[in-house]
């Protein structure tokens, strides 16, 4: 990393990013470096449009590493706004920038810091996700104090992969859990998730597009009684890991991986099934004949589904073997209701 | 009704045995003959993925064997024809959930129903390979003009001579680029049939269509097209017994081929 001085700082060029998502990798990238640990930063953020809370999550990535934002730079009325009401202070790009530079040769360096390349850091995403969104819940709570948008954020889609620097979990994940705990009591948190979602038009059933129900019964052998036994009581298997072609993972009780299930794998459970990834090989939840068991995927792609008795098989017309890795995928849940397998899933509202 | 066996074997992996298999499978069955494909690659299957019904299988072989299903339940019928079924192999397993008999069984209790069971055997000469032959009565050798494909062919033939219970085999000679043997860099179809001495029953072109049938899990001989289709749909009419001539493989020029000659004709002017 090129480093320059601003009073104490550096300037971080992020004009180059796309979209927020690349902005703030990009960023975490650059701030892991220990040099900017303290110093103050003056952001160069181009023509990309950044709302109150997106920006109060750069703010804070950047208060995280001790660094603080001297100023930002930016062609954009939105990002402009946000930052006023933040009071963060602007220079303009078009007024020219009024930076104080020590040295002359420095500054030439100090203009652009490189964007590092993050092809292939893919796979680091998903354990990512799950800090990035409380960071994403806290800080709608912070802007608009709505009490519903800390599980329906409204833009799921601006949730980026970061790599977890220290202190930010520390800083958000406390409070986020307790906010949540207020406005659902855990006991019923599902059903007033489920009824909330159904009449804001979050939650579309889909029945017939997805998959289509091809038998029913010829899963299990006819003398396996079926009950809806609950599946919170059962003990969980935790694997962290990728469910590869042939591999089998069979366990009395609910099942979850964090990873994808390749296809031509397969996942046997008692109870529920939970894959934080996208699952694409075969999925059998309830296999003891347990019909109020589920199964869940950022992405399900599944082969066949089963639960308990009944069996779905993916539709011809989407025969699509391999899944393009992305960090917009909502998640899907698949259940029994009235004798076929039904797939829920959050719409997202954009 | 006693149905013909017939394994499809290379011994070298990636010559395109089931590639073969699916779409012999498909063309006797667009005849109007009951064929049942069975794929004994335990482990590594992927017949179901040419043939398009890797989403419709609910046992396998493995469940037949170890009853967990009668065998009728196990077969997977076709998307589009009706002849035409399959018993999955178990992905989750290896070769040894499997002997020889177990196999023999199934084929012999197919055959009373079909006219072709069509056998897509594994890679190598262990036990899948034994496996597989043991139900079959004839064989058909997968080969590329190539020297390490022709070697391991030449070794299955072996195996194959020394099984009693295989009548006749021969030789289908896969992905065959005419231009390469006009300009001496690939072995003629000849030279190979010499090498290896043993009837021929078939000349496969390199097709790029190959690729992308298998991605759609659609066999080339449902194209009506492609020159890869044709050339199996006559693989598939010389298995019934009739006498088809081979493909002419020399293709026409396509236009770019056109322009470039004329090109080349011009600057030798110029």
């Amino acid at each position: 990393m090129e480093k320059g001085f601003i009073e104490n700082g550096f300037i971080i060029n992020l004009s180059t990013s796309r979209n927020t998502n690349q902005l703030i990798y990009e960023l975490s990238n650059i701030l892991e470096h220990p040099d900017v640990k303290g110093k103050r930063v003056c952001l160069k953020l181009g023509s990309i449009d950044l709302k109150q809370s997106q920006l109060l999550s750069i703010k804070a990535l950047i208060e995280a590493t001790d660094a603080e934002i001297a100023f930002i730079e930016t062609t954009s009325e939105q990002t402009e706004v946000s930052a006023t009401s933040l009071g963060i202070s602007i220079s303009q790009v078009d007024n020219g920038i009024d930076v104080p530079v020590q040295d002359e040769k420095e500054e030439l360096e100090t203009d652009i810091i490189p964007a590092t390349d993050h092809i292939g850091d893919e796979e680091e995403d998903d354990d990512n996700l799950e800090s990035q969104r409380t960071k994403e819940d806290v800080a709608d709570i912070n802007s608009e104090e709505t009490e519903y948008k800390i599980i329906f954020a409204e833009e799921i889609k601006e949730i980026n992969p970061i790599n977890t620097l220290d202190g930010i979990e520390d800083t958000y994940t406390e409070s986020s859990q307790e906010e949540i705990s207020q406005i659902i009591p855990a006991e019923n948190a599902d059903a007033d998730f489920e009824t909330f979602a159904i009449n804001e038009g979050l939650i579309k059933k889909e029945e017939a597009g997805k998959y289509i129900l091809l038998d029913t019964g010829d899963v299990l052998p006819t003398d396996i009684a079926e009950n809806t036994k609950d599946t919170k009581d059962l003990p969980t298997l935790y694997l962290n890991q990728t469910l590869r072609s042939g591999q089998t993972v069979t366990y009395e009780g609910n099942i979850l991986i964090i990873g994808d299930a390749h296809p031509g794998s397969e996942i046997i459970a008692e109870g529920d099934i939970t894959v934080w990834g996208i699952l694409g090989g075969i999925a059998h939840s309830g296999c003891k004949g347990n019909s109020s068991a589920k199964v869940r995927a950022l992405k399900l792609n599944a082969i066949q589904l089963r639960i308990a008795g009944l069996y779905a098989r993916r539709n011809d017309t989407l025969n699509v073997p391999y899944v393009q890795k992305s960090n917009n995928f909502t998640p899907e849940e698949a259940q029994i209701e009235n004798g076929k397998i039904v797939i829920y899933k959050k719409l997202r509202r954009d | 009704m006693t149905g013909r066996v017939i394994v499809i074997t290379s011994g070298k992996g990636g010559v395109g045995k089931t590639t073969t298999s699916a779409n012999i499978g498909t063309a006797l069955a667009k005849e109007g003959y009951k064929v049942v494909l069975i794929d004994t690659d335990l482990g590594l299957r992927n017949l179901d993925l040419l043939l398009g019904l890797e989403n419709r299988i609910v046992y396998t072989i493995v469940d037949v064997i170890e009853d967990r299903c009668k065998l009728k339940q196990a077969l997977v019928k076709d998307k589009k024809n009706p002849n035409l079924s399959l018993l999955a192999a178990a992905q989750t397993r290896d070769k040894t959930a499997v002997n020889a008999d177990q196999l023999k069984d199934i084929c012999e209790e197919l055959k009373k129903k079909n006219d072709f069971v069509l056998i897509d055997c594994p890679a190598g000469i262990e036990q899948g390979f034994q496996n597989a032959v043991s139900g079959a009565s004839e064989a058909i050798v997968v080969t590329t003009p190539e020297m390490s494909a022709i070697r391991d062919a030449d070794r299955i033939i072996g195996l194959l001579e020394a099984k009693e219970e295989i009548e006749n085999y021969r030789l289908l000679l896969n992905r065959v680029r005419p231009n390469l043997i006009k300009s001496n860099e690939m072995m003629s179809v000849d030279d190979v049939v010499e090498i290896l001495s043993c009837p021929l029953i078939g000349i496969i072109p390199e097709d790029t269509g190959i690729i992308t049938s298998t991605n759609k899990g659609e066999p080339i001989v449902n194209d009506e097209t492609a020159l890869a289709g044709q050339a199996y749909r006559n693989v598939a009419k010389r298995v019934l017994g009739e006498e088809v001539p081979f493909l002419d493989l020399d293709e026409p020029k396509g236009f770019v081929a056109k322009i470039k000659d004329i090109f080349a004709k011009l600057k030798v002017k110029v």
